[in-house]
């Protein structure tokens, strides 16, 4: 029982964390142009996306699981540097998100950009039931936001165990979560907060990051597992004294600021 | 394949400070663990965890307080005015 939640609490939760954050980014993007422009050709480009992105997890994620066994330092190696460079970036990202330096991803300022940029693109009149822009569009929008999503569930699965399957069950029910709000509501799903999903996946890749580039170095840590809440604590403090000395840096705070 | 390439390659490195200094203070702790290892040292090689993890902090801290910089326009640092 504790292996099946420990398996749910390292790969399936970060996996469906993440997975929502790049779904929902994704489906901004298909439901614009299928608004827009039908939606024969750009549900056609969500299957062939998704097609493809399952032809990359079983290409990779095959040999993670054959050959795990042999070569595991090699493995907590490329996986810890995999996730360290995902979370890191993530993080960072967050962090500047939340001080106000960049701008919040707002799903529906998104969609209105995508509705404009569509409306001015002609169909092509020789093929009315077939929509070359609107396949084109869904296929990359599902497949860019999907790759990010397929390096996380590699780089979670490949942990081992049934971190694999955990992950992947994770991200596909992520799919299925967005795309039953999605065509409930069928408007972008912009109360989703994705920032604060960001910030909590790029904590947990980059703690993880840690935990698997240590072990791969053959480092024992003190507790062994047990640490890694303890890793995760302190990459969320750190990130929080970035938002603030961030937020405290700002000319918005200085002039808010009592005149000694 | 270009267009495929840059997006790979924009998934891991979107801010190339973030992207080398976690390279950087990968191979830190791994010279630390080999370091340790070689001198069959278990303290030292089981500190390599640590040193990475303290050597990420700074990275983060220091990146996310130069970008605080560079968007407040307060770059122009003592050695400049």
């Amino acid at each position: 029982m504790s292996t099946a939640l420990a398996t749910l609490a390292v790969a399936a939760l970060p996996a469906f964390v993440a997975a929502v954050v790049e779904w929902v980014e994704a489906f901004t993007i298909v439901l614009a142009v299928g608004n827009t422009r039908g939606w024969r050709s750009p549900l056609w480009g969500v299957f062939a996306g998704l097609l493809s992105l399952g032809v990359i997890v079983v290409l990779f994620g095959t040999p993670l699981i054959v050959y795990q066994d042999q070569v595991t330092q090699t493995f907590h190696l490329l996986i810890g540097i995999l996730l360290l460079l995902f979370g890191m970036r993530w993080l960072r990202k967050s962090i500047l998100r939340f001080a106000g330096i960049i701008a919040e991803h707002d799903e529906d300022h998104i969609y209105q950009r995508e509705v404009a940029d569509l409306r001015d693109q002609t169909r092509d009149a020789t093929h009315p039931r077939w929509d070359n822009v609107g396949f084109w569009l869904s296929y990359k929008a599902v497949l860019v936001e999907g790759l990010e999503v397929a390096f996380i569930v590699l780089a979670l699965g490949a942990t081992g165990g049934s971190a694999l399957q955990a992950a992947i069950a994770g991200a596909v029910a992520a799919f299925v979560v967005v795309v039953a709000a999605g065509a409930m509501l069928h408007k972008p799903l912009s109360f989703v907060p994705e920032n604060f999903m960001k910030f909590v996946v790029g904590c947990m890749l980059t703690t993880f990051g840690v935990f698997w580039s240590a072990e791969g170095m053959l480092v024992e840590w003190p507790g062994g597992d047990a640490m890694l809440p303890l890793l995760l604590l302190a990459v969320v403090l750190t990130s929080l004294v970035g938002v603030r000395v961030l937020q405290a840096m700002s000319p918005r705070h200085a002039s808010e600021s009592p005149a000694r | 394949m270009k267009e495929a390439w840059e997006q790979i390659y924009g998934l891991l490195v979107e801010d190339g400070q973030i992207a080398v200094g976690t390279l950087a203070a990968f191979v830190a702790a791994g010279a630390v663990a080999a370091l340790g290892s070689r001198l069959h040292n278990d303290l030292l090689r089981n500190s390599a965890g640590f040193v990475l993890l303290i050597l990420l902090i700074a990275l983060l801290l220091v990146n996310v307080y130069t970008a605080g910089r560079k968007a407040y326009g307060e770059l122009s640092a003592p050695w400049r005015r």
